[in-house]
């Protein structure tokens, strides 16, 4: 029988595998996205000096605002689907549309009547989408996909497929025409002068899902739902309530979206809102929420909506063509959420 | 065995059934073409009654009907805006090429001559495929199908008009949506042959496509038109004719009076339609080669494709304003609807109002800024006029008249003074 030699000078086993993480991995896995906006406000800083102007200017930040501020809106409602594990709503655009058609329908009732019917669409939409995913377990993704076809379906059949034009929907009388003057006026109307209405409300939308994602019972038992579905089963959380809030919230995000969007264009029509799904979706899982669920913030949601929109106005400073900048804005978009994973992964989160 | 009993009789009694329904519905989708085409050719002599029994000499009373109808509905038929819904066609002569296709490729963007196979329609007309001889005997009665591209107000509005012009000259007609997809429209097409009309109407999803969809129709021995949108210079040898806007044209018009406006100084960006189709090179490089040729101190600034959302554009146009500052006197857009919406909300918001924009129209929202003297001018694009063209040309082939190959709407350069005239808008 032989015997086996040891050629190993050093009989202790040393584990030689490198421990240290990178301190720019924790940093970015603390601060998220925001690492990503503010590298881009100092890019976009200097692109804009070299080409003589101010990238804090005040239209260029109002551009900026501006220019997310839609999308921002339903990605402040959009989080809690993803969060919740439920991956994407596709019915966000045709829950805008039906927003805005509810609203310019139904504007000789007045304006904040209105407004209110508009709301009320995107609630019940959420509700629908709620219950069929939450209670009778549809899968999210061709639920949502085929109600926004049956929406799409409804809009075009009961509106034969036109626009509708609030002054046009609107009685002859001074008060229905100051209604739909009002609803046109919502996208654009400056607070001071400077700050579009817009972007105002997508804030306090951001601050609202801020408080309810952190600060109620509800926020916390997503943040269970979206982790383990059948630890907060068994934990005795009622999720088909919470996966139907969650859709409630999103739609109604989507709704107020849709208003502004319809009274931005001046038109409510079944295409208000195409694009939207995806669109909001990269802003979502931008500002690092995992696409699995159980996992991202509001505030990181704020910061991928922001990153989006510096990017295409830097984009813009540089003045590239179209292709070139979605070649770039894919790149860029890939890169950010590698970085994300990559960082989760070596902190043992992902 | 009480079950098994009651499983065959249940399944004896489906045979039955399925073989039932089977022969039904044989007899009833046995429509191979001859049959349909029977039952179309029937119509007109079920609808013009004893007299398109019998024919006299030249089409008989069903083409003296017609031709009657016609006369009636040209005179008559309106668009909502007041013009007449079936006026005749504009044409224009082709200048001749200045290269081969692959040679005028190399020439710079800003020279016209590079745009020569995207603004005409000069296709090889030795190859032409052998059309479908007019039946001269009348549009009454006659059945047409028209497939669309896809969903949109525009449509909508097209359509609306189209039935109204099909009635009024006594045609029939149905029409298929493919909601912009390819593959759908592909089937229609082949639908729309087995149906067996007496003519096809196509406004292709994709002009690149095209080739394929007409020869089909027309080695089907159908009649074969192209609508509103050009097609490759290859699929002309297979539409009988096409009728649409002159988008360069147009645009080609408008850039005039803004060349004019800026007094031949100053730079001017460009939003454009969807990259790639007819409307992206004619609205951008129509009015860029005009300004080139005509005014050579105007220089182009920008040129993007934010798409057809106001917030993306209203963003480009922020960002040019503050990159290029007083640079920036004039913008070209290729929609007068939401592309000038959020354009105009920008220059607002940066209190440019030296800013000109101009547009290809007309919608509700472009005719309001252009009331309001947000937008300074815009180019009046009929789609109830385009309808009534592509019925017009129809009508005219039954009725055996000569019709052009290609004929364009007419078109016109709205501004604050004249817009009255163009309102209410079609859609």
């Amino acid at each position: 029988m032989s015997e086996q030699v040891n050629n190993n000078p050093n009989p202790a086993k040393v584990d030689t595998r490198k421990t240290e993480i990178n301190k720019g991995i924790i940093l970015f896995n603390k601060l998220g996205i925001w690492v990503i906006v503010v590298a881009l406000v100092v890019m976009g800083m200097i692109i804009a000096m070299v080409n003589g102007g101010s990238f804090f200017g005040a239209s260029n930040v109002q551009s900026i605002l501006e220019a997310v501020a839609l999308q921002g809106m339903v990605c402040s409602g959009l989080i809690y689907v993803v969060y919740a594990g439920n991956m994407n709503d596709m019915s966000i655009p045709l829950t805008m549309a039906m927003a805005g058609m509810m609203t310019v329908q139904s504007i000789n009732l007045g304006f904040p009547i209105a407004l209110a019917i508009g709301l009320l669409s995107g609630v019940c939409i959420g509700l629908i989408n709620g219950f069929m995913i939450g209670k009778l377990k549809a899968n999210p993704i061709i639920w949502t996909w085929g109600f926004n076809l049956l929406l799409s379906g409804i809009i075009r059949v009961v509106w034969g497929g036109k626009q509708l034009y609030a002054d046009s929907v609107a009685a002859d009388t001074e008060y229905a025409q100051n209604a739909a003057n009002t609803f046109y006026s919502i996208s654009r109307t400056y607070i001071g002068g400077v700050i579009s209405l817009m972007a105002i409300v997508m804030l306090v939308l951001f601050a609202i899902s801020w408080f309810i994602h952190s600060k109620t019972s509800f926020g916390q038992k997503l943040k269970l739902v979206g982790t383990s579905y059948e630890a907060a089963r068994f934990s005795g959380i009622n999720c088909t309530k919470v996966v139907t809030m969650s859709y409630v919230l999103c739609s109604t995000a989507a709704a107020v979206g849709g208003i502004f969007y319809a009274a931005l264009r001046k038109t409510a029509s079944y295409e208000n809102g195409t694009g939207y799904d995806f669109s909001c979706l990269t802003c979502v899982l931008l500002g690092g929420t995992l696409l699995g669920g159980g996992q991202g913030s509001v505030v990181g949601t704020l910061g991928g909506v922001l990153a989006y929109g510096i990017l295409n106005n830097i984009l813009s400073w540089i003045g590239l063509g179209t292709y070139t900048k979605y070649a770039v804005q894919g790149v860029v978009f890939l890169a950010i959420v590698w970085i994300n994973t990559y960082s989760e992964r070596k902190l043992g989160k992902g | 065995m009480k079950r098994k009993s009651l499983a065959i009789l249940l399944s004896a009694v489906m045979v039955v059934a399925g073989c039932l329904a089977g022969c039904g519905s044989s007899g009833d989708d046995s429509t191979p073409a001859q049959t349909q085409e029977q039952e179309q050719k029937s119509e007109p002599a079920a609808e013009g009654g004893d007299e398109a029994e019998a024919p006299a000499e030249g089409g008989g009373s069903n083409l003296d009907e017609s031709l009657a109808l016609f006369d009636e509905a040209v005179a008559t038929l309106m668009t909502t805006d007041g013009h007449p819904m079936l006026a005749p066609g504009v044409t224009f002569d082709v200048p001749a090429a200045e290269g081969t296709a692959e040679e005028l490729e190399a020439l710079d963007d800003s020279d016209s001559a590079k745009w020569h196979f995207y603004e005409y329609l000069d296709w090889d007309e030795s190859q032409d495929a052998e059309f479908p001889a007019s039946p001269a005997d009348g549009c009454k009665g006659k059945h047409v199908i028209m497939i669309v591209h896809g969903a949109h107000a525009w449509t909508t509005c097209f359509s609306e008009a189209f039935e109204q012009a099909c009635e009024a000259v006594g045609m029939t007609c149905d029409i298929y949506d493919p909601n912009w997809d390819q593959s759908t429209q592909d089937g229609y097409i082949d639908q729309a042959i087995n149906e067996q009309p007496d003519a096809i109407g196509v406004i292709p999803v994709s002009a690149d496509h095209a080739a394929q969809q007409f020869k089909k129709i027309t080695d089907a021995g159908i009649p074969a038109f192209c609508v509103n949108t050009t097609v490759n210079a290859d699929a002309m040898n297979y539409v009988m004719a096409f009728t649409g806007p002159n988008d360069w044209y147009q645009m080609r018009t408008l850039a005039d009076s803004l060349g004019e406006a800026m007094n031949g100084e100053g730079g001017v960006a460009y939003i454009t339609h969807n990259v790639g189709g007819s409307p992206y090179y004619a609205r951008c490089y129509g009015p860029l080669t005009e300004l080139a040729e005509k005014y050579p101190n105007i220089k182009t600034l920008d040129i993007q494709s934010p798409g057809f959302e106001a917030a993306a554009v209203k963003q480009v146009v922020a960002d040019w304003i503050t990159k290029h500052g007083d640079d920036l006197k004039a913008i070209v857009l290729a929609d007068d609807s939401d592309q000038a919406i959020g354009t105009v909300e920008a220059i607002k918001a940066a209190n440019r109002s030296d800013i000109l924009v101009v547009a290809a129209g007309i919608s509700k929202q472009g005719a309001e800024l252009v009331e309001s003297g947000d937008l300074y001018m815009m180019s009046y694009q009929s789609c109830q006029g385009d309808a009534g063209l592509a019925v017009r040309t129809m009508a005219e082939y039954f009725n055996g008249v000569d019709i052009s190959r290609v004929s364009y709407i007419g078109t016109d350069v709205i501004n604050k003074d004249n817009v009255a005239d163009f309102t209410p808008c079609q859609w």
